[in-house]
């Protein structure tokens, strides 16, 4: 196992007897990555004390590979000052001259995330699909780099939201806490916007990319939401506080937000692995992560992904190498199936409860 | 700018030996003693005598920010021992409760810009008033105050412009929302650069970053640059 694995993963290793080499090298190189920037940062001391700088995508997921974005963002949790923009700009010339990629066309992330908006607009009018996507991120796919107040608190300030506003997230006996169902409903919102979004990015772009877009969105992103999902199920299924009277304690959503921070803090695949290693039939658990392990490896190989990316649409019916996307994402598939419905009762409770309605 | 140093305060809390043996160490040539929480100020002046300051060109002296009304002459009576060598007492114009107690000390008296916690000084309009009540007093411009306040830095300029003749000495630390004294980023860096035309070359500049001995070096270089190079923010306008 590779030194900079996580636990989950090591320990889910261990249980099957299985090294998953390709997951392995791409923790290992996330974590070069991010002592990389670390450092510019550190030298340049360009972040201010209230501001965080904070990594998404496959940085925060620890799955880095050949052509790898660094999606970055400042949050800012503390007063608006002109200068922020400029910081931005400055840290992005750093980052570019350490060959490290510009953020994306969308410009949700190389810019800045302001707290306010990301703690106040759940819902509404005012929540825009740039919102709602930095919001949902910062808890599944989000790693700070540097000193972390700020995304400490902002993350803190974000889920108590989702917890305060829930008024039946403990059980009637009081004793235990349910799925806190206002989050489940956001990632689940989430991960709907991002499909119906894939086909409209399709359109707008006229099918540029799509074939790399359609194999992370039955990969990583999925990846995500059945992350989200077993956060959420989590506070039902591992309950923080045990067989206390949560109705006795003085606030009875601090625990609760305790556990869900250790989450926002693990991995998408740290969270997997982790449920996998609970309550997964270890051939479940050896579907998911073997299917993983192929698909980093296919956009690790710098000649597949250059392929990918310039597939269109209706050159994939034909290509071999998006045949093995479809095997590889099927048997993903196959094995959250496996995992949320099939292999254990309380999941499979779980699932049919909150999974659809 | 030649003239740069610590806050003993910023250095080691609570501790001026061993904030003067760290500085001891260090190309600094200014220093500011402090005795911001009471219970300091008498151990320091009492010590005065023993001190060794001849590294330092330029010695001040931090009163502390808060008292009761029956401890305010004591406290003036002490800061005579400090006025008699000719050092500034640096001073938060919250602290004072009897105006007139402080008289002997009027020349003496270099007044701190507040930040937004305090409901005076914080503002070039509050520190018109204070001076109208202290004409002879001087300005200790502490930027980082006037950055929390203001991130525009329109009030620093305005301060800088209107009392630049009293100004007498320049704190920097980067302040949080939180009112603490952190390390220089390069939002202070960015907001320095657009006050710094304004600041007598000859004001000595204390830091007040609360940092690990281990950066003590790098936060001086940090603050060293501000002044003496702000090309990587001489385009900086919003």
């Amino acid at each position: 196992m590779a030194a900079a694995a996580s636990h989950a993963i090591d320990a889910l290793s261990t249980k099957l007897g299985k090294r998953w080499e390709s997951i392995d090298a791409s923790i290992e190189r996330a974590v070069a990555e991010q002592a990389k920037i670390a450092s510019i940062l550190y030298a340049t001391a360009l972040v201010p004390s209230d501001v965080s700088f904070v990594v998404f995508g496959s940085l925060a997921r620890r799955e880095w590979t050949i052509g790898s974005d660094v999606d970055w963002s400042l949050m800012i949790d503390g007063q608006a000052d002109p200068g922020h923009l400029r910081i931005a700009q400055t840290i992005s010339s750093h980052l570019m001259e350490a060959k490290l990629q510009s953020p994306g066309p969308t410009q949700t992330f190389g810019s800045l995330a302001f707290s306010h908006d990301i703690i106040h607009q759940i819902g509404g009018d005012a929540d825009t699909n740039r919102n709602t996507t930095q919001r949902i991120l910062l808890l599944l796919e989000s790693w700070p780099i540097g000193n972390a107040d700020a995304y400490d608190r902002v993350v803190k300030a974000v889920l108590n939201r989702y917890l305060d506003n829930d008024i039946s997230f403990l059980s009637h006996s009081g004793q235990q806490y349910k799925v806190p169902r206002f989050l489940l409903n956001d990632i689940v919102r989430y991960w709907r916007t991002m499909c119906v979004d894939y086909a409209n990015k399709f359109r707008e772009r006229r099918g540029e990319k799509w074939a790399i877009r359609n194999a992370k969105l039955r990969l990583s992103r999925k990846l995500i939401f059945a992350a989200g999902l077993l956060t959420c199920f989590s506070c039902y299924l591992k309950p923080p506080m045990g067989d206390a009277n949560l109705f006795d304690l003085p606030n009875h959503i601090e625990p609760l937000l305790a556990h869900i921070r250790t989450y926002v803090r693990m991995t998408p695949l740290e969270i997997l692995a982790d449920a996998a290693f609970a309550f997964a039939k270890p051939e479940t658990a050896a579907l998911l992560f073997d299917s993983y392990d192929r698909f980093l490896a296919m956009i690790n190989d710098g000649e597949k992904r250059k392929q990918l990316s310039d597939m269109k649409a209706k050159e994939a019916q034909s290509s071999p190498l998006f045949r093995e996307v479809r095997d590889i994402s099927a048997n993903f598939q196959k094995g959250l199936t496996h995992l949320f419905f099939d292999d254990h009762p309380k999941l499979t409770e779980l699932t049919r409860e909150y999974g659809v309605f | 700018m030649n003239l740069i140093g610590f806050s003993t305060g910023a250095v080691a809390f609570g501790d001026f030996k061993r904030a003067l043996a760290l500085l001891a160490n260090m190309p600094v040539n200014s220093v500011e003693l402090s005795a911001l929480r009471l219970p300091e100020l008498n151990p320091l002046i009492e010590d005065l005598d023993n001190l060794d300051l001849r590294q330092f060109r330029y010695v001040s002296f931090h009163a502390p920010s808060r008292f009761t009304s029956e401890q305010e002459p004591g406290i003036v009576a002490a800061l005579q021992r400090v006025a008699e060598r000719g050092w500034p007492i640096i001073l938060h114009p919250d602290a004072i409760i009897d105006r007139d107690c402080w008289k002997p000390l009027a020349r003496s008296i270099c007044f701190e810009n507040m930040d937004k916690r305090k409901p005076i000084g914080r503002t070039c309009h509050d520190l018109e008033q204070l001076f109208d009540r202290f004409p002879d007093a001087r300005l200790c411009l502490d930027v980082g105050h006037a950055h929390q306040v203001d991130r525009t830095m329109t009030e620093a300029r305005l301060m800088a412009q209107q009392f630049h003749d009293r100004i007498m000495q320049i704190h920097v630390s980067e302040v949080n929302t939180r009112s603490e004294h952190v390390h220089i980023s390069a939002a202070l860096e960015f907001a320095f650069a657009k006050i710094v035309d304004l600041l007598p070359d000859n004001a000595p500049l204390i830091i007040e970053s609360v940092v690990p001995e281990t950066q003590l070096s790098k936060e001086f270089e940090r603050a060293r640059r501000m002044f003496t190079d702000n090309s990587r923010w001489a385009l900086a306008t919003d």
